[in-house]
């Protein structure tokens, strides 16, 4: 799926990993170096690749990938 | 019942209104939360968070900084010539308070962001808040940790009691016998520091970061042996936090519920809203959360520098992590036992100087005992040895067997300890603590918070 592509290729950047392959099921857990400071450049990433916004609420919820996935997707086919 | 038993047991402490503010704090809550629960839009849910949160939040500064607040308006209304006269108000004895209000706002962000559902029944919600093992000093704990085990039906089993009774017993023999006997040696000290200088300065402040540790996780295993004897498991809050190896590293060991507690509900909001400052972000919120750390503690300047200092130490890390990681490579240093020895070593220092602040009587108190605590040309080696100061290096080298034995007996949560052995476990921890205890006012250090 070309969402889960492109979301995996922004994790590689961020991580310094070419090895990462990201699931649906994955948490902070399965990633080394996925801390609280990763994370935030991760998001920063992805908002300014995507060009979307994620809500503090959703930020704060987030339990794995899926839903990161699921949230982009609802922002890109609303533009 | 156990409802009862705890508002009894808040109640026994002989300072009324404390009742009717826990009541308060539940009545409120318990009504926000459904409220919230129920609300259709999101600006309406936001702004019943936010009244909630506030409400608990004033409760808490009334209990707790009117008074400080109050000198420190007056200060400086005399220092700008202001007419007004602001009178200094008395201060309110707070005991648990602090505990139980954070643990009705996580409540209620745990609602609003729909990790939860409020709590319909208002008995086990009260209770949720009231249980008598955490209710003075905490662990802080989360709804959807403790209501489910609340309401659960009580079974009896022998080897959860057993534990129980076990780390109850050891607990008390932390406090009553080395922290308390430390703090003799620290209050000798602390108490009067201008008539000592140099190792003294430094032994006490070392020894005042194992009472504190002492006497917090003694409460602790109090509190979680007390639990289980209701087959309620709490949260532990202590994983060994002198063998940290930075001061994040610390954080996740030392209070471990309340750090949590601060992690989520201050630092990761606040990081997140501040994400395009990037490192500058993240810094600012670690500063920010630990302010709030601090004064969370109480309302002293002491305080505030205390949660400054971790604050800063963590900012720096931030921008100093990716240098450090090359520097340790770069030395070839990198995962050896030598450089964690080193990290634990200067870790642990930066945690002592840091409860300087928290634990001297006052800010330039703790300014002579940072410029002093080096100075070796006043100091006589014969007559710090014959003087308390050994007694206190006796106190030390004590910990150090305990730590031994607190490893061999506890590893692995509720491990089956030979049968013997645990009844002399027993005899020699009471026969201890009714040898050794120091008999003064039982005084929890962290009940002042």
């Amino acid at each position: 799926m070309e969402l889960l592509q492109r979301l995996n290729e922004i994790f590689r950047e961020v991580f310094d990993d070419e090895d990462i392959d990201i699931t649906p099921e994955m948490t902070a857990n399965d990633v080394d170096g996925w801390d609280s400071l990763s994370h935030v450049n991760l998001i920063v990433a992805i908002e300014s690749k995507f060009k979307i916004t994620f809500s503090q609420k959703e930020l704060l919820t987030f339990k794995n990938v899926g839903d990161l996935l699921n949230s982009i997707r609802g922002k890109i086919t609303t533009c | 019942m156990l409802l009862a038993a705890s508002l009894v047991f808040y109640a026994a402490l002989n300072i009324p209104y404390l009742l009717a503010v826990i009541v308060l704090v539940a009545m409120t809550t318990y009504g926000f939360g459904i409220w919230l629960d129920r609300a259709e839009t999101s600006k309406g849910k936001r702004a019943l968070l936010w009244s909630g949160v506030a409400v608990n939040v004033l409760i808490l500064v009334v209990m707790k900084y009117l008074p400080f607040l109050s000198t420190n308006l007056r200060a400086l209304s005399i220092f700008l010539s202001l007419g007004t006269q602001i009178q200094p108000v008395k201060a309110f004895a707070s005991i648990g308070v602090s505990y139980y209000v954070f643990q009705a706002i996580s409540y209620l962000f745990d609602i609003y962001l729909e990790i939860d559902k409020p709590e319909r029944h208002f008995g086990y919600f009260a209770l949720y808040l009231a249980f008598f093992p955490k209710l003075l000093q905490g662990p802080i704990e989360r709804a959807a940790d403790l209501i489910p085990q609340l309401k659960s039906r009580y079974e009896f089993n022998y080897d959860t009691m057993r534990f129980g009774m076990l780390l109850l017993t050891w607990g008390l023999f932390k406090k009553v016998v080395i922290a308390d006997r430390l703090g003799l040696y620290v209050d000798h000290v602390y108490d009067n520091v201008h008539a000592f200088t140099g190792v003294p300065l430094l032994l006490a402040s070392y020894a005042y970061s194992f009472q504190i540790y002492m006497d917090f996780s003694g409460y602790t295993d109090i509190a979680l042996g007390s639990g289980l004897l209701f087959n309620i498991r709490l949260t532990q809050n202590f994983n060994n936090p002198y063998l940290a190896t930075s001061v994040a590293d610390f954080w996740r060991r030392w209070h471990i519920t309340f750090s949590r507690w601060i992690l989520d509900y201050i630092f990761k909001p606040l990081q997140m809203q501040w994400r395009n400052w990037r490192n500058w972000g993240t810094a600012t919120a670690l500063v920010v959360a630990f302010l709030v750390s601090g004064i969370w503690h109480g309302a002293s300047w002491g305080f505030v520098i205390w949660g400054g200092l971790h604050g800063c130490y963590m900012a720096c890390s931030v921008f100093y992590r990716p240098f450090q990681k090359k520097l340790h490579k770069a030395l070839g240093l990198e995962k050896t036992r030598l450089l964690k020895a080193w990290q634990i070593f200067v870790t642990f220092n930066m945690v002592t100087i840091a409860w300087v602040f928290f634990r001297a009587s006052n800010i330039s108190d703790a300014k002579y005992v940072l410029a002093n605590i080096f100075n070796v040309t006043d100091f006589r080696l014969g007559e710090f040895l014959l003087s308390q100061g050994r007694a206190c290096i006796n106190e030390l080298t004590v910990l150090i067997v305990i730590g031994l034995i607190s490893s061999r007996l506890f590893s692995g949560k509720e491990c089956k300890v030979n049968v013997l052995l645990r009844y002399v476990a027993y005899a020699v921890i009471v026969l201890a603590c009714l040898d050794f205890g120091v008999s003064k006012e039982a005084k929890f250090i962290y009940f002042i918070f």
